[in-house]
């Protein structure tokens, strides 16, 4: 592909004697919703974190935009325009939900908000896309499950990414709030961000996903289309397991 | 000799980690063997590892207890104000005063091959290093010892697997008291103290501790080494009263090169 | 809010009357003047401690460097008006060295190592004699009056203040608040921890400066033990704790109550009040970790139907 928005190659991650992942290479289209799936433990999340900055890979290198962002600290990607959502939900505890967007706003990928009203309208346009806007100043630990990954979502979107990595937004949701998401997921990629999704939920990555990348076991096994991707023998295997021979 | 000293330190230390960050145990337990010692040197122990148990058992379940939800800071506050408390309750009962034991054995040497060697220091070093090895084997080869290891790395999956988290950490907990306890006990023979003398402690405890890397005994073990050489080195070129400044500038000097410990970074650098 | 803004306005208003007023009690004078000094103290900790969530028990070192650079740089005819400055700078230029090793460190084991960096320095000014005329200490010749003493550290305390009224309210105070709840979350948000908590440092460090500057000048004797010890550097920890870590007039509820008890107590018993400071502090941890404003949270959410409010202070 000519001139991906973000570019892994080699990417590389050894805990100890595990290798989760080996020899990743991933790009990733300009405006394109590309799904990332595959069994538990497959490194996912962790190509994630590679990609982020959240943790330095062993070998490989990352691209954004041509110029390499390897080994760089995670708020310097963020700042660059690379965000990120926690598979797990980390929101600031003791702050409103709007405050917890306002850390975004304010330092995100510049050009930033001055002053603190600007940031606040910053947030809430994020919040309002998010469909949180009416819970702005609840404390956040009071959202329920589904309003919390919609508060990751939020928190990032703020930061103004070019490409936003979603890990696992849509686990533990039930299918009225996965749907929601999903619109919530087009939406943003109308607003002209490149999004990334690593997901379990195969149904609803197929319905939103330009392109699927498989990685099975720290390796990339196939990419592509999604129908053809999820016919793949390849793929059924990883999932399924396959038959002993 | 500073060796069985730092084992000591770095016993105490261990335990602690153990249970997830309460980190300021070591200190005032050492110096509150005062009282015990004003009776029988060698046999305090005997009375005091026991009551220290039951003392850090008892702490656990009524105070410690109620912080463990909250951040690991308000741990540390709390067990910071109750070294406040015993530190001032020393010093309001025994004075600020130096005290230390006299007796035949504290004074006694022995000849070896051309050495004197000081007898309590082997004994010290001697008692060290058998409570370090005591303690490896108890952790890793007692049911209850794995249970304290498990509780300490995830309390809700050793919950699930069975194990009975309440009373662990109460146990761990005075364990970890007791050790103090006795370490102090053994210190007490080789200096004089205030009640102050927990702190230097403390500092050394948890530079042998960064040293050595957090997770393992076989860690403390060579951080203790680590930091007994330098202070040894240090020894010829410091006046005495900036020994424990060593302590202090070997811990920066780490921090800034090696962040995992020297122990962490020799692993990972195995590892590839 | 504008309530708020008028009850200090009338307060400060009070307290510069104050001391003419009360001009027969000098002893009234002298206790205020305690207040308001440990109350800059109290909130130039709470930057770090309270808004950063970096407990430090080292905080002395920069009172100790503050108090030192005064008595030296006065006793050598240097002008009030570049000792304070350079008692100002010293402790922050000393704190961003500090900083690169110490926050690599997280949590309670940041705050022990900050046990060490306190008794350093300490060290060092004990055996600097050279310099700092190791434990006997160092003596200024003559004191200002206590008029300007007074009104030195209520303008202390009240740029402390208002330093932490602004960073509560401003980008800086978001980045602080997002490092104390989840730095990890705050890094992929953007935000630089290690700059930001650097920036809490020196900002405390300064103002502790010139507290030990105006420290200096009051006492006229300091000693390695006075300045740099460890007791002076607990009570920097107790105050906002008492009062209420992380609020803007927490550290000043603290500051009050710890001089009363202080004056209270020390003159009974040697050390019973950092007793009474320890059990003090294990009851506020263990019953209400939000210390008196908390307790006054309380009772007011009791009075009234709980709803749901964003925490404030």
């Amino acid at each position: 592909m000519a001139d991906p928005v973000l570019e892994g190659r080699g990417l590389t991650k050894r805990f100890g004697g595990l290798v989760a992942v080996n020899g990743v290479d991933i790009a990733v289209e300009r405006g394109e919703i590309l799904g990332l799936i595959g069994p538990n433990g497959a490194g996912k999340s962790t190509l994630f974190r590679l990609i982020a900055g959240v943790m330095k890979p062993s070998a490989g290198s990352v691209a954004f935009n041509g110029r390499a962002i390897t080994g760089r600290s995670a708020h310097d990607i963020c700042v660059a325009g690379v965000a990120v959502t926690h598979q797990i939900v980390r929101p600031f505890r003791e702050m409103s939900v709007l405050d917890n967007v306002m850390v975004g706003a304010f330092f995100g990928h510049r050009p930033r908000p001055r002053g603190r009203a600007r940031a606040r309208a910053a947030a809430m346009e994020a919040l309002t896309v998010c469909e949180l806007a009416d819970r702005a100043g609840a404390p956040a630990r009071s959202l329920t499950l589904a309003g919390h990954k919609r508060l990751e979502i939020a928190r990032a979107l703020a930061t103004r990414p070019e490409v936003l990595l979603l890990d696992e937004v849509l686990a533990g949701l039930n299918p009225t709030e996965t749907d929601r998401t999903l619109e919530l997921v087009r939406a943003i990629r109308e607003r002209g961000t490149t999004i990334v999704m690593v997901e379990h939920n195969l149904r609803a990555v197929r319905g939103v996903c330009s392109r699927i990348a498989v990685l099975v076991e720290g390796r990339k096994v196939v990419e592509g289309d999604p129908d053809a991707v999820l016919t793949d023998q390849r793929v059924v295997d990883a999932y399924l397991g396959t038959a002993h021979a | 000799m500073s060796y069985g000293l730092a084992l000591i330190y770095g016993v105490l230390k261990i335990i602690n980690l153990a249970n997830a960050g309460f980190l300021m145990l070591g200190a005032y337990l050492t110096w509150w063997l005062f009282t015990a010692y004003h009776v029988h040197p060698l046999l305090a122990p005997l009375i005091i590892v026991p009551l220290f148990f039951l003392g850090g058992w008892a702490l656990e379940r009524t105070l410690v207890r109620r912080v463990l939800g909250a951040e690991p800071i308000i741990s540390l506050l709390l067990l910071f104000g109750v070294w406040l408390v015993l530190q001032n309750l020393a010093y309001v009962i025994w004075t600020g005063d130096t005290r230390s034991i006299e007796t035949a054995f504290v004074d006694a040497t022995v000849a070896l091959g051309g050495l004197t060697l000081s007898v309590p220091r082997i004994y010290v070093f001697v008692m060290g290093a058998l409570v370090l090895v005591a303690l490896q084997l108890f952790l890793t080869r007692t049911f209850l010892g794995r249970a304290i290891r498990a509780t300490a790395q995830d309390r809700d999956a050793a919950r699930l697997v069975g194990v009975d988290v309440d009373r662990v950490m109460g146990i761990a907990f005075g364990i970890g008291i007791a050790l103090a306890g006795f370490g102090g006990s053994l210190l007490s023979l080789l200096f004089s103290f205030t009640p102050d003398f927990g702190r230097a402690l403390s500092l050394k405890s948890f530079c042998i501790v960064v040293l050595g890397g957090l997770d393992s005994i076989v860690g403390v073990a060579f951080g203790s080494l680590a930091l007994a050489l330098a202070e040894a080195f240090g020894v010829r070129y410091m006046p005495a009263s900036l020994q424990n400044l060593i302590s202090f500038v070997v811990l920066v000097v780490v921090l800034i090169a090696l962040p995992k410990g020297i122990v962490g970074t020799l692993r990972a650098l195995r590892r590839g | 809010m504008a309530s708020r803004t008028a009850a200090a306005a009338i307060v400060l208003a009070a307290l510069v009357a104050a001391p003419f007023l009360a001009a027969r009690s000098e002893y009234a004078i002298e206790v205020l003047f305690l207040i308001f000094l440990y109350g800059a103290m109290a909130t130039a900790w709470n930057l770090l401690g309270g808004f950063a969530g970096q407990v430090s028990f080292g905080h002395a070192a920069f009172l100790g460097i503050g108090a030192y650079a005064t008595t030296i740089l006065i006793s050598n005819g240097v002008s009030l008006w570049i000792a304070v400055p350079v008692s100002a700078l010293l402790p922050g230029l000393f704190s961003l060295l500090i900083g690169v090793p110490a926050f690599r460190l997280r949590g309670p084991y940041f705050s022990i190592a900050t046990i060490g960096i306190g008794e350093a320095t300490r060290l060092i000014a004990l055996n600097w004699t050279s310099l700092t005329g190791g434990a006997s200490g160092l003596t200024l010749a003559g004191a200002p009056p206590m008029l300007q003493q007074y009104f030195a550290a209520l303008a202390l305390l009240v740029a402390a203040v208002g330093v932490a009224a602004w960073i509560r309210v401003s980008r800086f105070g978001y980045a602080l608040a997002a490092v104390r709840q989840d730095p990890d979350a705050a890094e992929t948000l953007g935000v630089a921890t290690t700059v930001v908590k650097s920036q809490a440092l020196f900002l405390s460090a300064c103002i502790l400066g010139v507290a030990g500057s105006i420290y200096a000048l009051h006492y006229l004797f300091i000693s390695p033990d006075s300045v740099f010890g460890f007791s002076t550097a607990v009570s920097f920890v107790i105050m906002p704790i008492i009062g209420g870590l992380g609020t803007v007039t927490g550290p000043l509820i603290g500051a009050v109550v710890y001089t009363f008890i202080r004056e209270q107590l020390a003159a009974t018993l040697a050390n019973a009040d950092l007793l009474a400071f320890g059990v003090l502090l294990i009851a506020i941890v263990v019953f209400e970790p939000r210390g008196i404003l908390g307790i006054a949270d309380r009772i007011r959410a009791l009075r009234k139907r709980p709803a749901v409010t964003v925490a404030d202070g």
